[in-house]
């Protein structure tokens, strides 16, 4: 087993295809999307069905990669979070295969 | 304005789905509908309504006043966001980009309450025009564009979004999944004509009332929904801009009816128009380009406020007002 960095950000539906982007500019080499079923923030509930147009919805965003890679992601990512609603953490993973991250 | 049209409105099996789903949300019931089932009655409801125009045209052709509607449209669309951002930066406390970004809301259309709109006209036995549901597509998008020119500087300063791709406003904008959806519809209806459309007429026009029924109840769960989780956010002059800016839009709508002498039942389909606001092509849009707009304020005040008042006063409202001046 080595050790790798695991980056999960939560963000609105709407902004996936940009930090997907930011992930894969980052040298990212794979990563996971999850829908958010629903949550609590600033004093209120909210849950992914409320509208149709899911402009509301959020997805969980799970890439895992070593320092470098995390690191150069995380700069945009800040930016990204600047605009869009979001929660971004990063911890440290033991993984199997290391090569394929 | 007739009560006969207000009863039948509020009495509709639709209208009563709607305010039960309403009610259920608000009363916090755990009811709901599973949010791919409600996507696939959404894209039904589109293909139904566009194909069912598509033969209408098909049957009546273009024409001058045709082309002069699509064209009032289009100057509609661009123009309410203007006089809905007016009305909020003087009514509300709103900042630039919220009063935009909600203004965009009321410069495009609801589908579901045209389709509303299209079958409590049809029950009242008035005859309307397939080509409305191209004007409902085209008056779609030009209010987004209209918002981003009044968030103007606001939105300017926010500058480049980080990951944000080369041309996916445009993309979202006009290539949203219902303009796609009703405008390939249309023309497919348009194609096939009354003897191809007849091969499909089972699946889309008898189940048609009951699914735009269980539509209604996901749309009056979700509107519940967002009352309960937006109230917070609107104050009495947002709430009141709900009312104010549709009837404003129709009486616009009906003016340009009555210089165009179009009949009824298209002027109450296009003062429907103009008074609905959106709340599927639109939030989509200014979470990407406006993304410092609190959505639970324009989709609160569009699917909380404004649909439901259309749904069960406006529409017999717009439906009095076009049997005056329709020719």
């Amino acid at each position: 087993m080595e050790t790798r960095r695991r980056l999960e950000l939560i963000v609105e539906r709407m902004a996936q295809s940009r930090a997907g982007n930011i992930l894969k500019d980052a040298g990212i080499k794979g990563y996971t999307v999850l829908d958010a079923v629903a949550g609590y923030a600033d004093g209120l509930d909210w849950q992914s069905d409320a509208d149709i147009s899911l402009a509301q919805d959020m997805v969980v965003i799970i890439a895992i990669g070593d320092n470098a890679t995390i690191d150069r992601a995380l700069q945009n990512l800040h930016q990204l979070l600047d605009a869009h609603i979001g929660v971004l953490s990063v911890s440290d993973v033991q993984i199997m295969r290391p090569e394929r991250f | 304005m007739s009560s006969d049209i207000l009863l039948a409105t509020i009495t509709s099996p639709v209208v009563l789905f709607f305010v039960l789903g309403l009610g259920a949300a608000l009363a916090r019931s755990d009811m709901s509908i599973p949010e791919s089932f409600a996507k696939g009655i959404a894209l039904y409801l589109m293909i139904a309504i566009g194909l069912k125009g598509g033969v209408e045209m098909s049957k009546s052709g273009l024409n001058l006043q045709i082309g002069a509607v699509m064209i009032a449209a289009i100057g509609l669309s661009f123009c309410l966001p203007l006089l809905a951002f007016t009305l909020l930066r003087r009514m509300t406390g709103l900042d630039r980009v919220n009063a935009a970004a909600t203004a965009a809301h009321y410069g495009s259309i609801s589908i579901v309450t045209f389709v509303a709109a299209t079958e409590a006209i049809r029950l009242t036995g008035v005859s309307s025009s397939g080509y409305l549901v191209a004007v409902a597509a085209i008056m779609e998008s030009p209010a987004i564009i209209s918002a981003l020119f009044l968030a103007g500087s606001a939105a300017r300063s926010s500058g480049h979004i980080a990951g944000s791709e080369r041309g996916e406003l445009v993309r979202e904008v006009a290539l949203n999944a219902s303009v796609v959806t009703l405008l390939g519809s249309l023309v497919i209806g348009w194609i096939t004509g009354v003897e191809g459309f007849a091969r499909v007429e089972p699946f889309f026009v008898t189940p048609f009332q009951g699914v735009l029924c269980v539509f209604l109840l996901d749309m009056g769960l979700a509107a519940g929904r967002g009352l309960r989780r937006g109230w917070r956010d609107l104050e009495r002059g947002t709430l009141a801009f709900g009312i104010i800016m549709p009837l404003l839009s129709a009486s616009i709508a009906a003016s340009i009816a009555l210089i165009l002498r179009l009949p009824a039942g298209d002027a109450a389909l296009f003062m429907t128009l103009a008074a609905s606001a959106s709340y599927i092509a639109v939030p989509a849009a200014m979470r990407l380009a406006l993304p410092k707009a609190k959505p639970s304020i324009y989709l609160t005040l569009s699917l909380g406020i404004t649909f439901p008042f259309n749904l069960t006063l406006g529409i017999p409202l717009y439906l009095f007002v076009a049997k005056l001046i329709g020719t």
